[in-house]
């Protein structure tokens, strides 16, 4: 089966290795006999897509990404609502509510996607990050590099934190998680250091593709084994990092 | 008399800190306590120079300190590198007389970008080099337009901005009204008319967001550049390199003054152009600079040659997180040409600070290690998984690829097979792992 991907904005939005999240569920794609293509623009055609992918940008880069998504509102609800993935991290995942307050008091209005609000702050949280998941799941692990608060979550992405910041107070849920609306403000190539986050993400999109679910999904080389030092190293040395 | 006090503190306590070998930020510290303004209670030399930058301060500090003191001037200069306001308060109280007066006839520092309005909130540079703005330890630095916004308030209105023209985001630092004199390097046959990278910073104006266009690349998103709105371009320089051949390590600064490199890389050209800038600019004379640049070999450590096995050796330092230092040290390989294998260590991310972090692996381009010439690559250290994974993704064939999480047995492995020259490419954080183990050439 052909899978489309596309990657909005990846150039203004990405700090942080972002293109990496999809060349890796490129490659778990592939490994299932799937072919996939990645297409990667301002303003691409989102009517074919299964995955809709947006990452980070500098609060500048967020401003002009928000007003080139903005007349493809309807093309991202249209993808939602016939089971797309629409995946944004970083601050990329603001632009999704209702409005961003930036530093200097201007308000921009949101895609309006969900009911959440942020307000940027003049002081950036860097911190690495382990989100606690439902029993049974992987932890996630990653960064975040932050400077907002985001306010009005009613259904985050993971219920709290054992390290970091979240939407807007420490530890505290983190992201925003509604049928296959998935975003968080962890930074980078968040599947790639994720296995476990990639296959959910997968899984959706595979649904959305009509394409057959297998029980077990591909891991890339190492990935696992990258998990779980990033894991232990959290754990062991994070504490002090504070 | 708490300026009194503060300085002769700060010099017991540098006395003291220096026999038991201590660092230089402490007695600063202690003197801002006694005397929070007592850096803007000294009298300063006639010529106050700072530099900052993601890249190259240290070294084009180095350089410029060398080219003041052959020309007989009488330089103060932070040579430890303690580049925040605790360890220029040092400095400069420790070369203080007893009534403030700084020795010297110029005052050199380094400068911390993050923290440089802090320093220059009680006296000001006459001269402000800012070499470069890459991404570069965004888990504490957040990314270039940040440090940008960081650097703006530590700018007087009075001090002269001595700036590369090459880099769109440092250019914009001219539009505070300061007076500006560019340094940059004119075409050259390395240059590309595309863009090289795994990200482009360039894409985009830093003044307006419209798309830019580069008539060519030097590297990464440094080169000629206007924006198609706005009318940010890339200025005529006052100070150039106007000839650059880099595989014969000859460049021409000015048109006149030809320049042996002892050290063939493209930073190793800008270091050398700021380096010259500043210099001219307070009146050393061509001949005199360039006598020292000429075959100049820097002595703070970022190159090291070493034996190891029948190897021989080159440390080439990088800086984790700075996907643009590694970039570089990547390009030098990749354009030798000769038979050689590559040793990449991350197992610590920071010498100063805890982090997991490793999305910076992402935006180092090591298709560049896919170079027939490059034998064989080794990866080490506690990330070998991350980097492992990273290579999986590039275009260097995996059977080339030799993995060990442990550093002595990538050493040891490397010691007992091959007599190909080695490249080792890594960090300050991890550098000393390697060293530790390899027989250093004469320094
Ligand atoms: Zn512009």
């Amino acid at each position: 089966m052909k899978l489309q991907f596309v990657h909005l904005c990846p150039q203004r939005m990405s700090l942080y290795g972002e293109y990496a999240n999809l060349v890796m569920l490129q490659r778990m794609a592939q490994e299932l006999g799937h072919a996939v293509e990645i297409v990667a623009g301002e303003a691409p055609d989102l009517s074919k897509a299964h995955l809709i992918y947006m990452g980070c940008g500098t609060e500048q880069a967020q401003k002009f990404a928000l007003e080139v998504l903005r007349p493809q509102v309807d093309g991202l609800k249209g993808a939602l609502d016939r089971g797309a993935v629409v995946l944004f991290t970083g601050n990329a995942m603001e632009v999704l509510g209702q409005s961003i307050t930036d530093t200097q008091g201007k308000v921009w209005e949101g895609l309006g996607l969900t009911e959440f609000t942020t307000i940027e702050t003049r002081q950036r949280t860097p911190h690495d990050v382990i989100a606690n998941t439902p029993p049974g799941y992987s932890p996630v692990v990653g960064f975040m590099n932050k400077c907002s608060l985001t306010a009005g979550v009613s259904t985050p992405m993971f219920e709290s934190l054992e390290m970091g910041f979240g939407n807007d107070c420490q530890r505290g849920p983190e992201g925003y998680l509604s049928g296959n609306l998935m975003a968080t403000h962890l930074t980078g190539p968040v599947l790639v250091k994720n296995p476990a986050l990639a296959h959910e993400v997968l899984r959706r999109v595979l649904t959305c593709a009509g394409a057959e679910v297998p029980q077990t999904l591909p891991v890339l080389p190492h990935q696992q084994e990258a998990y779980d030092v990033t894991l232990r190293e959290l754990r062991s040395k994070g504490e002090n990092a504070g | 008399m708490r300026r009194f006090l503060a300085i002769i503190l700060c010099k017991l306590m540098r006395v003291v800190g220096k026999m038991l070998g201590r660092g230089s930020s402490l007695p600063g510290q202690f003197a801002l306590k006694v005397c929070p303004d007592v850096l803007g209670r000294v009298k300063l030399p006639p010529y106050v120079i700072a530099v900052t930058g993601s890249n190259g301060k240290t070294s084009t500090v180095e350089m410029i300190a060398a080219i003041l003191k052959a020309a007989g001037k009488n330089v103060v200069y932070n040579a430890e590198g303690s580049n925040q306001i605790e360890g220029v308060t040092t400095l400069i109280l420790s070369q203080c007389d007893l009534r403030g007066q700084v020795r010297g006839d110029v005052l050199l520092l380094e400068s911390d970008e993050r923290y440089a309005r802090h320093t220059f909130h009680w006296f000001h540079p006459t001269h402000f080099v800012i070499t470069n703005l890459y991404r570069d330890q965004l888990t504490r630095n957040g990314h270039p337009q940040w440090v940008y916004d960081a650097i703006l308030p530590a700018i007087h209105p009075s001090t002269t901005l001595v700036l590369n023209a090459d880099d769109p985001l440092v250019a914009c630092f001219a539009h505070q009204g300061n007076p500006v004199k560019w340094f940059g390097l004119e075409a050259w046959p390395g240059a590309t008319k595309e863009h090289h990278g795994m990200y482009h910073d360039g894409a985009f104006c830093p003044a307006c967001g419209a798309p830019m266009e580069y008539e060519l690349y030097h590297y990464n998103h440094i080169g000629h550049y206007h924006c198609t709105q706005c009318g940010h371009h890339r200025p005529h320089p006052d100070f150039a390199v106007t000839g650059l051949d880099l595989e014969a390590g000859q460049l021409v600064l000015d048109g006149d003054t030809p320049i042996q490199l002892a050290f063939r890389s493209i930073y190793n050209v800008y270091n050398i152009l700021a380096a010259w800038s500043a210099c001219r600019m307070i009146g050393v004379d061509k001949h005199t600079a360039a006598g020292v640049i000429n075959n100049y070999i820097l002595k703070n450590g970022r190159m090291v040659r070493f034996t190891l096995g029948h190897h021989k050796g080159t440390l080439l330092t990088s800086k984790h997180e700075n996907s643009v230092a590694y970039d570089t040290n990547l390009r030098y390989i990749r354009d030798l040409g000769t038979p050689c294998s590559v040793l990449v260590v991350v197992d610590s991310i920071s010498r100063k600070y805890f982090t997991g972090e490793t999305s910076w692996l992402w935006d180092i381009d090591f298709d560049l290690l896919s170079a027939p010439h490059v034998q064989r690559v080794v990866l080490s250290g506690r990330y070998v998984h991350d980097l492992a994974l990273r290579f999986e993704c590039s275009s260097v064939p995996q059977d080339k690829l030799v993995l060990s999480a442990s550093i002595p047995q990538a050493v040891e492995f490397l010691e007992g097979s091959g007599d190909e020259d080695l490249y080792v490419v890594t960090c300050f954080s991890d550098r000393d792992k390697v060293l530790d183990r390899v027989e250093l050439e004469d320094k």
